[in-house]
């Protein structure tokens, strides 16, 4: 049950979505862009996301966007994973988002939903990271194309008002050479103690990690580090392991010990995949 | 046989696949007030202010309870408060109810009350609750009403000692070679039933109190009232819908206190309180707690002469069933094995956990782990093969339990033949470790278990047979509908005594203590046993009723009659009888006369011989047989990362006799799968505070579909002579050596002896560092 009672909007523009926007906030209505809304209703109920009006982009032709257009994947955010699956056309993605939450639930989560969810593993943007991918935003200043490296930094830094609409991939990317491995505390179902996705392109493996940290991430430091083909695996691994960025997760899932020696294994997994190395 | 053993398809099959099935939160009237849990967000606090100002202030608000003196509660010590009164000792516990209009409303001034908590020290664990110089969960231990066989020792966190004594230690030592000892530990955990508990309470002007719950106890939800709150027995009426899953967690009673405070509060107005999964998980009882220290000798030949057990059971901040869990642990402490020199401590400690409850198994899924896990250390270090020293030390007719109850052929199963049905089953000797390359090996464990039913010595069954005017009959027992198909079994029994088609016979699935007799609890697999009996009983006297009446209208002796087909006939002359629907409701002669009248068949049964332990030694007979199974699972194990998968289990349970073949396999596979997940995977994760940190399904994880193991289940039949057709209770079996299977397995396949639960790999990790 949720405990409160709320408006609800279904724009069919995207002007509409972001007038509608200002329009309740300035009434103070704290609104919501929606799609999926998984979160809203379980962490609503139990208090942990509230809203008086939900604006929901799922009419929005822009969002639905699932298309191969010249050498660009272009993948709308209100997509459910469960979508991008079955259209299989970024197979790094196709993987990574498979292994999240369970089978009914995807049906449900989209990919803009995930990747701005409030519970931050957000393992769908792993590939986009990798892939140098550029999405598409839009609020009260109109549409603004921007690198997700740019902006996505642990979350995608979205201001007030606006909303992702589309992510572009390009093709080199969609079809480079991929590793992607989630590990739970056990078996099949829970969050990640660690999800990597990994892509090699131009010889160089590009590594993106999600629970490690309270937020997913690709670093330049850990890629530089497992690049650095002076030294023997081991070494590039522990490189890697020594620039890892703070704060690391010691929760229920697993201690922060743990889920190092699970990443570090990890690592050597992504290495014996891509770099041509059997460790 | 007809109808036993055969696989007839549960009566409620069609209701419940087509979500047509009725469970207590479907039940709704307009009038209906929601009761809404203001809970405690810690572990042991002072209750320093409740503010309900802003509270009342929500339209649609009826009442607010809180801090009010309600007489205190619990089964055998009455340590609970039913809303929390000056301090709260575990979180989750209920410190405000608001009765509103609506569900929303209720919630909405549920979280406007404002509750200032001064934190007091936490007593985190069963071990540091044994300690000398604890913070006491209860400092008026003393003083609490109780039962006579409980005795809290003031001034401390024990709650209740059990003690066994039995044989001589120090010769049970001296005759041994081999000694081994270990201590185990494991949090409590959850149930996880599909449905969350539900009650409603509502008081009539002429001072009935109709309550409704998803209770596993409906029966002993009327008495506690009454015993509670001085009410009238007579006047407290409890109806049981089907309930989605017990096991164990819906035998206490909890909501039902809370639903009738709050409908008395309001002049009697029904009223709702329903759990939410989260309520369900830390307000509710959870699956009790075990820390555990064992010690066994054995002599040359690998034969155990000696053990020494402490259990100090996580009862939780407040005692409740604890108490009995703690009792049934000490009964069958050993395991299922043959040993004359048995000493057991086994404690119920008070923590600030969640308080304990009953769990599948009843104390034997938690000691079983315990036990095999230290007859694997003991087959190790007397380099013995694990099955074949479980074999020689089986128990069998003519031993002794620890309670010093003689065994014989009846009232034990058959340990030794569930071991070789599982070697042939499992290929045993095909070798337990196979390795498959220098990362990965496969590895089997094994466990045997055994468990009686400590129940109440005089704990009752009965059962009603009324008749169709077309013949068929209907089938009434206070036994709930939990999900295990037991009902309808309870058809089969009857079909097969009357020698009748079981579609003919109408089970009435609700309960209604009122007008159906009374079926103790739906606990402990006792239900086919003590209602089947009682069934069998009405049985007789239905065919004596239509036996009276046939043997006038055919003018022929009773002696002469046979019952079979839904007929009273000549057993020489088939042909010349009458049908169930010419007598069931008396028969009529053409001239208009009629004789008889209507047929009710009624049947009973109590417990028999079941006596209390003796407080010191432990003597006593606490349950009316031993039912046995033996266990086998199979790992793969990743050397390197320490993960591992369940490729397949096993269990072989003496079933005494299967009734229903799907319903049996169901009933194993289902434990099997819920002893996967206790084992691998379920616990509550607590901090300092004494906080539960995984309090949802997120992150507190029941097994899923696809995570399952291949199962294999076999049975042996060595009949219980005094119970319906030889059938011996299997509801719990196969849960309970699934911890113990699977942590033997994975102990031998990382290196390492793994003493806590779950097994996750975290643990193997943990454990491998430290022994490093």
């Amino acid at each position: 049950m949720l405990p409160f009672d709320f408006e609800y909007y279904k724009p069919e523009t995207l002007k509409e979505a972001v007038d509608l926007y200002q329009y309740l906030d300035q009434q103070g209505k704290r609104p919501m862009f929606f799609s999926g809304g998984t979160e809203l209703i379980t962490l609503g109920r139990i208090d942990l996301a509230y809203t008086d009006a939900v604006i929901d982009i799922k009419d929005i032709a822009e969002c639905k966007v699932l298309q191969v257009s010249g050498d660009h994947v272009l993948l709308g955010s209100t997509l459910t994973l469960t979508q991008i699956e079955k259209a299989n056309l970024f197979p790094l993605l196709t993987k990574t988002a498979s292994q999240v939450a369970d089978h009914t639930a995807r049906g449900k989560i989209t990919l803009g939903g995930n990747i701005c969810a409030q519970i931050f593993y957000r393992e769908a943007v792993l590939p986009f990271l990798l892939a140098d991918s550029q999405v598409l935003i839009v609020g009260s200043e109109g549409k603004q194309v921007i690198p997700i490296n740019e902006i996505f930094l642990g979350q995608l830094r979205l201001r007030k008002g606006e909303f992702l609409v589309q992510i572009a991939t390009e093709s080199r990317f969609v079809r480079a050479p991929f590793i992607s491995i989630k590990r739970r505390q056990q078996w099949d179902m829970g969050y990640p103690l660690i999800t990597i996705a990994a892509l090699k392109t131009h010889d160089l493996v590009r590594v993106a990690i999600s629970g490690l940290c309270p937020f997913p991430f690709r670093s330049k430091e850990v890629e530089a580090a497992f690049n650095n083909k002076g030294l023997s695996i081991e070494e590039r691994v522990e490189g890697a392991l020594e620039v890892m960025p703070d704060p690391l997760l010691d929760d229920v899932e697993g201690s922060a010990e743990y889920r190092l020696f699970v990443l570090k294994n990890l690592l050597f997994d992504v290495l014996g995949a891509l770099d041509d190395v059997r460790v | 046989m007809e109808v036993i053993g055969k696989s007839v398809i549960r009566k409620e099959a069609l209701d419940k696949v087509t979500g047509r099935a009725k469970y207590t939160n479907d039940f709704h009237s307009v009038s209906m007030l929601t009761g809404h849990k203001v809970i405690s967000p810690f572990g042991h606090a002072k209750i320093v202010d409740i503010d309900t100002e802003g509270a009342w202030k929500v339209p649609g608000v009826r009442a607010i309870l809180s801090g009010n003196h309600y007489p205190l509660t619990g089964e055998a010590i009455r340590d609970r408060p039913v809303i929390a009164v000056d301090k709260v000792r575990y979180h989750g516990e209920v410190v405000a109810l608001v009765i509103a209009d609506s569900p929303e409303q209720a919630k909405k001034a549920g979280d406007l009350i404002k509750v200032q908590y001064e934190l007091l020290p936490v007593v985190n664990s069963p071990t540091q609750a044994f300690q000398k110089d604890a913070p006491l969960v209860h400092e008026q231990s003393g003083e609490y009403k109780k039962e006579e066989d409980s005795d809290p020792v003031p001034g401390t966190n024990i709650a209740n000692h059990i003690k066994i004594r039995k044989g001589n230690l120090d010769q049970g030592w001296s005759e041994s070679e081999t000694m081994v000892e270990a201590s185990f530990s494991f949090a409590p955990s959850d149930h996880a039933a599909m449905e969350t508990r539900c009650a409603t309470a509502e008081i009539l002007p002429d001072g009935n109190i109709i309550i409704m719950t998803s209770s596993q106890a409906p029966y002993m939800v009327k008495r506690l009232i009454s015993d509670f709150f001085g009410e009238d027995i007579g006047k407290i009426i409890v109806h049981t819908p089907f309930v989605g899953g017990g096991y164990g967690g819906k035998a206490p009673v909890q909501l039902e206190l809370l639903a009738y405070v709050a409908s008395k509060e309001v002049g009697g107005k029904p009223v709702k309180i329903f759990n939410t999964r989260e309520e369900d998980i830390i307000t509710s009882p959870c699956h009790i707690g075990l820390d555990a220290t064992v010690k066994l000798g054995a002599d040359r030949t690998g034969k155990i002469r000696a053990a020494e057990i402490q259990f100090l059971w996580d009862g939780g901040a407040y005692s409740d069933k604890a108490i009995d869990v703690t009792r049934s642990g000490a009964v069958d402490c050993t395991g299922p094995y043959k040993i004359e020199n048995v000493w057991c401590d086994s404690y119920c400690m008070y923590t600030n956990h969640p308080y304990a409850s009953p769990y599948r198994g009843f104390s034997h899924s938690e000691l079983t782990f315990v036990i095999e896990r230290t007859i694997d250390l003991l087959a190790q270090k007397l380099n013995m093969d694990p099955l074949e020293i479980r074999y020689i030390n089986a128990i069998k007719p003519g031993d002794t339990t620890p309670t010093r109850v003689r065994l014989n052929e009846s009232n034990v199963g058959n340990l030794q033949k569930c071991i070789e049905k599982v070697r042939e089953l499992f290929h045993w000797d095909k070798g337990a470790v196979q390795k498959i390359d220098e990362r990965f090996v496969r590895v089997k464990g094994v466990s045997c278990s055994w468990k009686t039913s400590t129940i109440d010595t005089n704990a009752p069954s009965g059962a009603i047979l009324t008749f169709n005017p077309d013949g068929s009959i209907n089938l009434m027992s206070g036994l709930v509908e939990i999900g295990t198909g037991t009902k309808t079994v309870l058809a089969q029994i009857l079909a097969e005594r009357l020698k009748m088609n079981v579609d003919n016979i109408h089970v009435r699935m609700e309960v209604d203590t009122q007008t159906m007799p009374e079926h103790f609890k739906t606990v402990a697999s006792r239900g086919t046993f003590m209602a089947g009996r009682a069934v069998l009983k009405a049985a007789e006297d239905v065919i004596k009723q239509l036996k009276d009446v046939a043997s006038c209208v055919l003018r022929a002796p009773k002696e002469d009659l046979e019952v079979a087909e839904s007929r009273v006939f000549l057993r020489d002359d088939p042909t010349i009888g009458l049908h169930f629907k010419e007598i069931g409701y008396g028969y009529k002669y053409p001239n208009g006369n009629a004789i008889g009248g209507q047929i009710i068949g009624r049947g009973n049964y109590i417990l028999r011989h079941l006596t209390p332990l003796d407080p010191e030694t432990g003597e006593g007979k606490p349950g009316p047989e031993w039912s046995v199974a033996a266990y086998a699972v199979e790992i793969e194990f990743d050397r390197r990362n320490l993960t591992y998968r369940v490729i397949k289990a096993c269990s072989v349970v003496d079933a005494g006799k299967v009734l229903n073949e799907k319903a049996a396999l169901g009933q194993v596979m289902g434990a099997m799968s819920m002893g996967i997940a206790f084992a691998c995977r379920e616990t509550f994760y607590f901090d300092e505070l004494g906080r539960v940190l995984n309090p949802q399904l997120r992150t507190y994880r029941p097994l899923r579909y696809g995570e399952n193991p291949e199962y294999l289940v076999g049975f042996v039949e060595s009949p219980q002579l005094d119970a319906p057709y030889g059938a011996r209770g299997i509801g719990e079996l196969g849960l309970m050596g699934m911890p113990g299977a699977i942590g033997n397995a994975l102990s031998i396949a990382a290196d390492v002896s793994l003493q806590n639960l779950p097994l996750i790999p975290e643990l193997i990790w943990k454990t491998k560092e430290a022994s490093k």
